[in-house]
C-alpha cells in the first residue's frame, strides 16, 4: 500500500465547543491506483486532502505514506517525504507568479537539491506540449496551460503519490477534458497513485476506486 | 463631525492600534512630526535668540571698530552729544598659568561696557549677570580657558609683563557669544591693565572698538557726524549689520536640518501612502458590511475620517514630545554659539506637529477615504475591491500636501518648489538606477542555492516596490556613510597630504630685537632658530596711479582686499619653496623700488607684470613696479606673503615678525612663551583638533536629523514588506507543501532582505564614495583615492539595516503552514 488511513479523525475547538469535520475516515491506496473522493461543498474534503498529504495532522487515527506513519514525523519530516514521494495539483493551479513556466517546473527539483534541474524541467514541460513557452510567466498563460505547467511541476520529481484537488474546477469544459486526459496519461506512464479529489462524479468514474465524504463520514461506493 | 463618528473613530482607533493593523502608518506618521517639529523648535528658538540678541550683540547701539585706537575728538564729540560710551581691545595672545600657556583671546574694557545687553559670570559668590566689567587687576575666564589651564577663581594668572587675578568665570558677553568659529577661549580684562601688558605693539594684530549708546536722535547724529571721517581701516557697526556672518551660517543651518527633515517627510509620506492603501484593502470588505447594514456613504466616509483625524492627533502630540527631545540635543551641540538661556519655542513651533501629521494624512489619505463613500453595499458579494472612480485627483491632493508643508518649513514657496523638486529628483534618480538594477537582476542567470534566486525572483516581482524601497533607505545611508566615513577619509587624506617635518606652531608678533632670544632658545635644543619674517600692514592704493576702489570689482574676494589692510613682507633673498610665474627676482642687496606679487593676488586685482602699484604703510606712501609674479604653496605651513619688496629699500620700516617651525619638544612652546611674553604662539595641532571637534559636532547634528530619515526609510520597508505580506503567505505555503523544509523557506525570505538590503547599501556607498571624490576634488583640491570598501561596506550596512528591520515582519510569515495552500483554493 502506498497510502493508507486508519480511523481519521479532525475536530476543532470553536469557542469552547468541539467541532467533529472528520469522523473515522479509513481508506487504502495501492501502488498505481487510482482513487477518487467525491463529496458535496463543506463536506471535508480538502480538511481529509491536507491530513491525507501530510500538510495538516488528524486529531487521532494515523496516516502510513510509503509505509512511513506521519504522527511519527515532524513538520520538517512531513516536508521531506512530501518532497521525494508526493506531486500535487491544485484547483487554482498555484504557480508562483514571479517565477517563469521553466522556474516553476524547476522548483520541486532545486528543493531536492538536484543539480539537473533545468534539464529535467525543460523535458516535463515539453512532454505536456509547452516546451514552447519555457521563459513565460503563469500571468500570459492561459488558465489550461498554467494547470498544464502544474501537472508538469507535480510529475517531475516522479512521485509514488499524486493529490489531485478538483484540478478542472476553475477550467471550461473542453479545457477541463484536454488537462484531464494528459494527467491520466502522465499518471499512467508514472505508474504514479493518484487521490482525486472532486464534486464531478463523471470524472471520478474514471478512478478505480471512488470515496464518498458525506458530513464528515467516508464511505467508498461499490464500483 | 458628528459626535457618534467621533466616538466610533476613536474606539476604531484603539482596537485596530491593539490589533497591529495602524502601527506602520502610526510610527510613519511620528517621524514625520518629529522630524518637522524638531526643526521648527530648532529655528524658532534661534530665530527668537538672535532677535532678541541683536541689540546685546554688539553691547552698544553703535561701534566704531578698527586696527587703530579710536581719535581723542570721537570720543570728546560722543560726550558733547550725552552719549554713553566704553572701549575696547580684542587680540589674540597667550595667557600663562601653572607654567602652561595657552593661546586666548583677550578683551581689555573699560568701565561702563557692557552699554548694551548683560554679562553674566560665576563668582565665588553665585551666578551674577549685569552691565558688570573687570576692575583694574583682575581677569574673567571663560569655561575653556580655565579648564585647559586647570584653573579656579582665585589663581594668579599672567598676561605678558603683568599678573592678573582671576576673580571670576566668564559665562556670557554681549558680544563674545555668538562667533561661529569662536573655538579658542576669551578672557576679559580692564582696558587700565592693557598697556602694562606691553602685548600691543608695532604690528599687534588688535580691534579697537568705541561703543556709544544713548537715545536714538543723539547715536543718529552722532553716526552722521562719525561716517565722513573713519578711514579704510575703521568701519561702523549697528544693529542692523550685528553679525551677519552668525546671521547667515545659522540660517545655512538651518536651511540644512530643514532639507534633512524634508527628506524625512518626504518618506515618511511614502510609508504613509502605502499603509494607507493597505489599511483600506484590507478593510473595505467592513466598509460593504456598513453600507449593506444601512450606513450612508457619507457616514462611513465621516467614521474612518474621525479614525483619522484622531490618528493625526495621537501621533502628532507624541511626535512633537519626541521632536522637542530631538530638538535639545541639537541645541546642546550648538550651545557654544548660542549661549545658555535660550527663549521658549513659540507657539506656531508647538502646532508645526500636529499640523503635519493633519496635512500628510489630508494628503495621502483623504483620496482613499473619500473614495470609501462609493463602495456599494451590492459589494458585500464580491471578492475582489471595487474600483471606483476617483473623487478627487489623488497625486495632485498629495504634491500639494508635499509643497504646502515645505514652504511653510522654508518658509519661501519658490524654494520649498525647488528643494522639493530637487529632492524628488534626487530621490527618482536614485530610483531609475535601482529600477535598472533590478530588472538586470532578473535577467542574469543565477545558479547555485535556491534561496538566492527565489529571493532575486521575488524582488523583480514587485519591480515598483522594490525601486521604493531601495530609493528611501539609500538615500538616507549615503547620507549617513558620507557623514562617518567619507569624513574621516577626507581628513585623513588632508593630513596625510602634510609632510611629515611640517611646521606645527606659527609665532606672531615677534619684535625685531628679540630674534636674539630665539636663537638661544632653539641652540640649547641643538637646532638652528627659523628666520623670521617682518610683516606689516598695508592697503593698496593705486594700480598705475588708479586709484583702488572695492566697488570696481564684482568679485567678493576681490572686493575685500582692495579695501582692507593686507600683510607685506620684504626681504634680500627670495622665500624659499616659492617659485615664479613671471619675472624674476631682485638681486640680492638690491635697494630699488620693486614688488613682487603672489600670482593668484594678481589675477583677483587684475595685477599684471610692470604695473606700478602704490602702498599705504602706517601712513607712508610707497610706490614700485611689479618685477615678479610668484607662485606660492599656501598649505605649506610657511610664513607666505601676497607681497614682497627688496629689503634694501624698504628694510628700515618698523614691523613685527612671524615665522613657523616645528617645536622640538612639548615644553618648548611654553619656554619660548615665558621667554618672549610679548609673543603669540599659534599651535596648529590644537587648532586642528579644535576644528575637527567642531566639525564633528556640526556632522553629529546633521546625522541626527538623517537617521531620522533613516528611520523613516525603514518604515517604508515595513509598509512595503506589510503590504506584500499575504503574497508572501501564499508562496510560503506553496513552498512549504512542495517539500521544503522551514530552512529553506527562511533561506529564501532572508535571501530577499539581503538582495534588497546588498543593493540598497550598494548604491548608497558607490553615491557616498562618489561625492567624497567629488568633495576632495572640488572643494579641498585633494586627490582623494576613492575608497573601495565603501560599496562593501555599504552593502554590509544596507544588509544589516534591512535584515534587522525586515526579519522581524516575515519571521512570523515562515511559520505559515502549508495547509493555507487549500484554503486559499
Amino acid at each position: 500500500m502506498i497510502l493508507r488511513a486508519d480511523a481519521l479523525a479532525r475536530q476543532v475547538d470553536y469557542h469552547g465547543q468541539t467541532l467533529t469535520i472528520l469522523h473515522q475516515a479509513s481508506l487504502s491506496v495501492a501502488a498505481g491506483e487510482s482513487v477518487a473522493i467525491v463529496g458535496a461543498s463543506g463536506s471535508g474534503k480538502s480538511t481529509l486532502l491536507a491530513i491525507l498529504a501530510g500538510l495538516d495532522p488528524a486529531s487521532s487515527g494515523e496516516v502510513w505514506l510509503d509505509g512511513q506513519a506521519l504522527s511519527a514525523l515532524d513538520e520538517d519530516g512531513r516536508a521531506l517525504l512530501r518532497r521525494d514521494r508526493v506531486g500535487f495539483v491544485f484547483q487554482n493551479f498555484q504557480l508562483m507568479p514571479q517565477f517563469t513556466a521553466l522556474e516553476n517546473v524547476m522548483l520541486p527539483l532545486e528543493l531536492a537539491g538536484r543539480s539537473d534541474a533545468r534539464a529535467a524541467a525543460s523535458a516535463m514541460l515539453q512532454r505536456v506540449g509547452l516546451g514552447h513557452r519555457l521563459d513565460h510567466y503563469p500571468r500570459h498563460l492561459s488558465g489550461g496551460e498554467q494547470q498544464r505547467v502544474a501537472l508538469a511541476r507535480a510529475f517531475v520529481v516522479r512521485p509514488t503519490l499524486l493529490f489531485a484537488d478538483e484540478p478542472t474546477g476553475n477550467l471550461d469544459p473542453a479545457t477541463g477534458r484536454q488537462v484531464i486526459e494528459l494527467l491520466f496519461q502522465l499518471n499512467a506512464e508514472a505508474g504514479t497513485a493518484l487521490v482525486l479529489v472532486t464534486h464531478d462524479t463523471a470524472l471520478a468514474s474514471r478512478c478505480a476506486a471512488v470515496y464518498r465524504l458525506n458530513d464528515g463520514r467516508l464511505q467508498r461506493e461499490a464500483t | 463631525m458628528s459626535r457618534l463618528s467621533l466616538q466610533m473613530g476613536w474606539r476604531l482607533l484603539r482596537r485596530e492600534l491593539r490589533a497591529g493593523e495602524l502601527t506602520v502608518l502610526l510610527l510613519a506618521l511620528l517621524v514625520a512630526v518629529t522630524a518637522m517639529s524638531s526643526v521648527a523648535f530648532f529655528s524658532d528658538r534661534i530665530e527668537q535668540a538672535l532677535t532678541r540678541q541683536a541689540s546685546q550683540l554688539l553691547a552698544a547701539d553703535l561701534v566704531s571698530n578698527g586696527n587703530r585706537p579710536p581719535p581723542d575728538a570721537w570720543r570728546r564729540h560722543a560726550a558733547q552729544r550725552g552719549l554713553q560710551q566704553a572701549e575696547s581691545a580684542t587680540f589674540p595672545s597667550m595667557v600663562f598659568a601653572r607654567e602652561q600657556a595657552v593661546l586666548a583671546t583677550l578683551k581689555a574694557v573699560t568701565a561702563g561696557y557692557p552699554l548694551r545687553g548683560e554679562v553674566q559670570l560665576r563668582t565665588p559668590r553665585g551666578v551674577q549677570e549685569g552691565r558688570l566689567a573687570p576692575a583694574p587687576g583682575e581677569l574673567w575666564a571663560d569655561t575653556r580657558l580655565l579648564q585647559k589651564l586647570g584653573l579656579r577663581l582665585g589663581d594668579s594668572v599672567r598676561l605678558g609683563n603683568v599678573s592678573l587675578r582671576l576673580s571670576a568665570e566668564l559665562l556670557r558677553e554681549p558680544d563674545g557669544a555668538m562667533d561661529l568659529y569662536n573655538f579658542i577661549p576669551r578672557a576679559l580684562f580692564n582696558h587700565a591693565d592693557l598697556a602694562a601688558t606691553g602685548l600691543v605693539q608695532d604690528g599687534s594684530r588688535v580691534r579697537y572698538r568705541l561703543m556709544v549708546a544713548g537715545d536714538a536722535a543723539s547715536v543718529a547724529g552722532y553716526r552722521q557726524w562719525l561716517a565722513p571721517r573713519l578711514d579704510q581701516r575703521t568701519r561702523l557697526e549697528d544693529v542692523e549689520e550685528a553679525r551677519p556672518e552668525v546671521r547667515s551660517a545659522l540660517e545655512r543651518a538651518r536651511r540644512f536640518l530643514g532639507l534633512t527633515a524634508l527628506l524625512s517627510v518626504l518618506l515618511s509620506a511614502a510609508a504613509v501612502a502605502l499603509a494607507v492603501r493597505r489599511y483600506l484593502a484590507r478593510h473595505w470588505q467592513s466598509v460593504a458590511v456598513m453600507r449593506a447594514l444601512g450606513q450612508t456613504g457619507g457616514e462611513v466616509a465621516l467614521v474612518w475620517g474621525s479614525l483619522f483625524l484622531w490618528l493625526a492627533l495621537v501621533a502628532g502630540v507624541l511626535g512633537t514630545v519626541a521632536g522637542y527631545g530631538v530638538q535639545a540635543g541639537l541645541l546642546r551641540l550648538a550651545q557654544q554659539w548660542l549661549g545658555s538661556g535660550l527663549p521658549a519655542p513659540a507657539l506656531a513651533a508647538w502646532l508645526s506637529g500636529p499640523l503635519s501629521a493633519l496635512i500628510l494624512l489630508a494628503g495621502f489619505a483623504l483620496p482613499p477615504l473619500l473614495a470609501l463613500r462609493r463602495i456599494p453595499a451590492l459589494a458585500v458579494l464580491r471578492a475582489d475591491m471595487p474600483t471606483s472612480g476617483r473623487s478627487l485627483p489623488a497625486p495632485l491632493l498629495a504634491v500639494l500636501a508635499l509643497l504646502g508643508l515645505a514652504a511653510w518649513q522654508v518658509g519661501d514657496g519658490t524654494l520649498a518648489l525647488w528643494l522639493l523638486g530637487g529632492l524628488a529628483g534626487f530621490l527618482l534618480a536614485v530610483g531609475l538606477l535601482a529600477w535598472g538594477v533590478v530588472r538586470l537582476l532578473r535577467r542574469v542567470p543565477l545558479s547555485g542555492a535556491v534561496g538566492w534566486r527565489h529571493g532575486a525572483a521575488n524582488l523583480a516581482r514587485r519591480p515598483w516596490l522594490a525601486v521604493i524601497q531601495i530609493a528611501a533607505l539609500s538615500v538616507s545611508l549615503m547620507a549617513l556613510l558620507t557623514l562617518t566615513v567619507v569624513r574621516d577619509d577626507l581628513i585623513g587624506a588632508w593630513q596625510k597630504s602634510l609632510p611629515a617635518d611640517a611646521p606645527d606652531s606659527f609665532l606672531i608678533n615677534l619684535q625685531a630685537p628679540q630674534q636674539a632670544t630665539l636663537d638661544t632658545l632653539f641652540a640649547r635644543v641643538g637646532r638652528s632658530a627659523p628666520q623670521a619674517a617682518p610683516m606689516t600692514r598695508a592697503r593698496l592704493l593705486s594700480i598705475n596711479e588708479r586709484a583702488v576702489k572695492g566697488s570696481d570689482y564684482a568679485d567678493e574676494r576681490a572686493q575685500r582686499l582692495a579695501e582692507r589692510e593686507f600683510n607685506l613682507s620684504w626681504r634680500a633673498a627670495p622665500p624659499p619653496g616659492n617659485g615664479f610665474a613671471a619675472g624674476k627676482w631682485w638681486p640680492a642687496g638690491s635697494t630699488q623700488p620693486a614688488f613682487s606679487v603672489e600670482q593668484g593676488l594678481a589675477e583677483t586685482l587684475g595685477i599684471r607684470m610692470g604695473d606700478v602699484l602704490a602702498f599705504d604703510i602706517a601712513g607712508k606712501r610707497w610706490q614700485a613696479p611689479v618685477t615678479s609674479l610668484r607662485k606660492v604653496a599656501w598649505d605649506s605651513f610657511q610664513p607666505n606673503f601676497f607681497v614682497i619688496a627688496p629689503q634694501g629699500w624698504m628694510g628700515g620700516e618698523s614691523a613685527s615678525y612671524i615665522t613657523s617651525y616645528r617645536a622640538p619638544d612639548k615644553d618648548f612652546n611654553n619656554r619660548l612663551v615665558a621667554a618672549l611674553p610679548n609673543v603669540t604662539v599659534i599651535d596648529i595641532s590644537v587648532i586642528v583638533r579644535e576644528v575637527k571637534a567642531v566639525i564633528g559636532r556640526l556632522a553629529l547634528a546633521v546625522e541626527t536629523m538623517f537617521s531620522l530619515a533613516l528611520a523613516a526609510g525603514v518604515l517604508v520597508l515595513w509598509a512595503a514588506l506589510a503590504a506584500t505580506r499575504d503574497e508572501r503567505q501564499f508562496d510560503v505555503a506553496l513552498l512549504r507543501a512542495l517539500g521544503a523544509s522551514r530552512q529553506q523557506v527562511r533561506a529564501v525570505i532572508l535571501a530577499e532582505l539581503a538582495w534588497l538590503g546588498g543593493l540598497t547599501g550598494l548604491l548608497a556607498g558607490i553615491g557616498a564614495m562618489a561625492i567624497g571624490s567629488l568633495v576632495a576634488v572640488q572643494l579641498f583640491n585633494l586627490p582623494l583615492a576613492p575608497n573601495l570598501w565603501l560599496p562593501l561596506l555599504g552593502a554590509l550596512c544596507g544588509g544589516a539595516v534591512v535584515g534587522l528591520a525586515g526579519w522581524p515582519l516575515l519571521r512570523k510569515i515562515t511559520r505559515t503552514p502549508p495547509t493555507d495552500i487549500l484554503r486559499n483554493s
